[in-house]
């Protein structure tokens, strides 16, 4: 047990000295979940900015108190910049048709004595080709309007024209604000992770074939199990320094971590070895390490969808959730987000049915990607 | 003549190298074409199938009112589109104690009092509390359930079906809106046509010439009298042919097995995507001028997608980035391919109309096309040792 121990330990410093030395790999695993988190907050900051400056052009054919009250809301409005003032509807097609602004919002004649019924409307045309700017624009538009309905005084009346029947009142379980992007980050650790734990195996065992030195590691007295148990240990070390570092980041940029910091290591380790044995599979039909590399990257942008770090997989279409489900990562990815972000524990059937399913895919995985890996030798 | 002849030469060498080679076959007209559109297909629909994302998610209602405007409540969500798995409940706290454990996701609860409310013409209001740990989920059935309750009315036994205009107005002004619709599908196709080519010619070129460096194969084509000139544009030629096959199983697949219906021609499209195809390429040719292993190619492409996503329109719209993102921006010519490819396939807007995106993008092939030729000819003895 010690010597075989002590061969497994050998093989795990062997890769990981390995990995010192290969510039390129190193900058894939340090610098890759750095980046990746970067554009993330990068572009989670563009969702919950502040304001924002959407270019549209209005059209007042109304000329009334009411039209100059939503063109004075508009003006100072934070989210849109009124850029041009035309004279008809057509120049104001035209102008999105150019790609001058964004949209352009006509107020039509009437608009006055129809708000004052409760019954106006506003014609807008919007580049829907920038599809979150024009859902800004519609939305901002809608909100100034509703304003109006309730403040606007005309002729020193209230209108108060009541909005909707019924008002939701939305409570998050989490009590976390609802614009932040906290809940895709575990998400996204899952899938650093899973990037990481691939490109250990195209190290571990593609590169290793390329080099040469994969017969010559076969031929000395370590065994076979301690070969590939050796190179494992080496991927669960990785996965734990990467976690780690992504830990460290996600605390920096702000997000809370409630659950058991442990169980968020065992998940990711669950992960990366199910990673692992796919990985292995996969490496004994596609031989080229360059290859391997190249179908994990073109893999990552569509299980960013499939592995439900963007969308949750019942919102997905029929076809998509049934993939979605099937992948073991799904789950992975889904405790993850419960640890992290809701704060669950082992105790959670939720969080222990993620684990169960992952390592059960894990360990029947893994004895067959063995077999197949052995044979390629 | 001999310029002519070389180019042809090196782009049938090409042809015949890629003919030979079964991975680069699957890899380049396959797996990446049709993995990204069947992604697309599965996380958005296809471009004639339509569903509701909120239709499977299982809701408890809990209703402490008990009224009959509750009860309309109740029924007109659990008979709509949106909402098929609508669970009663009767107990308040024991449904919000679900949430988080994957039996239900959200819990509407009607309180006390909410058919009194709407009798007496004062605003009603329902709590909807939601499992946030999902992506994107709460907001969905937020919205969703916004719709519906907007213009609810307790003396209804059937609700009014809302027009598409009511729908989207929820300020009590409508809004009666003109602009192009444009299905998730086609937006998504706009970007998978972008990601393919990307993703494929910067692989096929500095990851090809890489690969024959790592073979010795390129040192052997560099010792020729051949011109630097005869062959970048020769394996261009054999690459375009690529982007051309490639642009035509994305089209393809998108639009009769998937429904899309692009706004735009044929040509137009090809047009533009071989315009991405082609800066694609020219950043390549100057990435393999700097002798770079195959290994490492492919790790700067996915840095190089990855950067594109988040700073090109691929994802966020140009317009709402700020600062130095919005610079980068303006500063990638994939911006304005994007932006072009955006304009023609959602709003059918005719490509010549798209001067300053068209200027910038042959400006952009003309300038990395010009930098490789530099890079090469300068470097050739390099390369070839």
């Amino acid at each position: 047990m010690t010597w075989f121990l002590r061969q497994v330990t050998a093989v795990t410093v062997k890769e990981l000295k390995q990995l010192r030395r290969d510039p390129v790999s190193l900058l894939l695993t340090i610098l890759f979940p750095i980046m990746l988190i970067s554009i993330f907050i990068a572009l989670n900051a563009v969702f919950s900015a502040p304001s924002y400056n959407i270019a549209v052009g209005v059209v007042d054919l109304d000329n009334t108190p009411a039209s100059k009250a939503l063109m004075d809301r508009l003006a100072t409005s934070s989210v849109v910049h009124v850029t041009e003032i035309y004279q008809d509807e057509e120049q104001a097609f035209a102008a999105v048709n150019n790609g001058q602004v964004v949209g352009s919002i006509i107020i039509p004649k009437g608009f006055g004595n129809a708000l004052a019924q409760g019954q106006a409307f506003i014609i807008t045309d919007t580049d829907n080709s920038k599809i979150t700017s024009s859902g800004l624009i519609l939305g901002e538009l809608q909100a100034q309007s509703s304003d109006l309905l309730l403040k606007n005084t005309e002729s020193g009346n209230q209108l108060g024209v009541k909005n909707l029947q019924v008002e939701v009142i939305w409570r998050p379980i989490s009590g976390r604000p609802v614009t932040t992007g906290d809940p895709y980050l575990p998400g996204l650790l899952g899938m650093i992770i899973l990037l990481g734990a691939f490109d250990d195996i195209v190290n571990a065992i593609c590169r290793e074939r390329e080099r040469g030195t994969f017969p010559r590691l076969i031929l000395t007295p370590t065994s076979l199990l301690a070969i590939y148990t050796g190179k494992m240990a080496a991927t669960v070390v990785l996965t734990i320094i990467r976690t780690a570092v992504m830990l460290v980041i996600l605390r920096a940029t702000g997000m809370i971590i409630r659950g058991s910091i442990p169980l968020v290591f065992l998940t990711t380790a669950l992960i990366a070895t199910f990673t692992l044995s796919t990985g292995l599979v996969i490496s004994s039909r596609i031989r080229s390490s360059a290859t391997l590399t190249f179908l994990e990257i073109a893999m990552t942008f569509p299980l960013l969808y499939l592995a439900g770090v963007w969308s949750a997989p019942l919102m997905l279409d029929p076809t998509g959730k049934f993939i979605s489900l099937s992948l073991p990562w799904t789950y992975g990815n889904d405790a993850l987000r419960r640890i992290m972000f809701l704060g669950l524990g082992l105790n959670s059937p939720s969080v222990s049915g993620d684990l169960f399913i992952l390592l059960a895919s894990t360990l029947i995985l893994l004895p067959v990607a063995l077999v197949l890996s052995k044979r390629t030798m | 003549m001999t310029f002519v002849s070389d180019t042809v030469a090196v782009a049938r060498n090409e042809l015949y190298r890629f003919r030979r080679s079964r991975s680069a076959i699957l890899i380049s007209l396959f797996i990446i074409p049709l993995f990204f559109t069947f992604s697309l297909v599965a996380g958005s629909g296809g471009a004639v199938t339509s569903y509701s994302p909120t239709a499977d998610i299982p809701i408890a209602f809990v209703d402490n009112d008990n009224t009959l405007a509750s009860l309309r409540l109740l029924q007109t969500l659990a008979s709509s589109k949106d909402f098929h798995r609508i669970i009663q409940s009767y107990n308040e706290q024991s449904a919000i104690a679900e949430l988080g454990s994957k039996k239900i996701y959200a819990v509407i609860v009607v309180p006390k009092g909410f058919q009194n409310n709407l009798v007496n013409g004062n605003e009603a209001r329902i709590t909807l509390y939601t499992d946030d740990s999902e992506p994107g989920m709460s907001a969905q059935i937020d919205s969703t359930l916004t719709i519906y309750v907007q213009r609810f009315n307790g003396n209804l036994e059937f609700q009014p079906i809302l027009t598409p205009l009511q729908e989207s107005s929820t300020s009590g002004v409508e809004m009666l809106e003109l602009g192009c619709l444009c299905g998730a599908f086609n937006i998504g196709l706009t970007v998978v046509l972008a990601v393919v080519q990307i993703f494929a010619c910067f692989y096929e070129i500095a990851g090809g010439i890489a690969h024959q460096r790592e073979t010795g194969t390129f040192a052997r084509l560099l010792i020729t009298p051949m011109q630097t000139g005869s062959i970048i544009l020769g394996i261009t030629i054999f690459d375009v042919v690529l982007s051309t096959i490639r642009t035509f199983i994305v089209l393809g697949l998108s639009m009769f097995v998937y429904g899309a219906s692009p706004n735009t021609d044929l040509g137009t499209i090809l047009i533009l995507s071989l315009l991405i195809a082609l800066v694609t390429m020219g950043l390549g040719f100057a990435v393999a001028a700097f002798r770079v292993g195959t290994r490492a190619v492919v790790i700067m492409e996915f840095f190089l997608v990855l950067f594109l996503f988040a700073f090109s329109g691929l994802w966020v719209d140009v317009e709402l980035l700020v600062g130095i993102t919005r610079i980068m921006a303006y500063i990638l010519p994939f911006t304005y391919a994007y932006d072009a490819l955006k304009r023609t396939i959602l709003l059918g807007i005719p490509l010549l109309l798209l001067t300053t995106d068209l200027e910038v993008l042959v400006g952009s092939i003309i300038i990395l096309f010009g930098l490789s030729y530099f890079l090469f000819h300068h470097s050739r003895e390099k390369l070839a040792s």
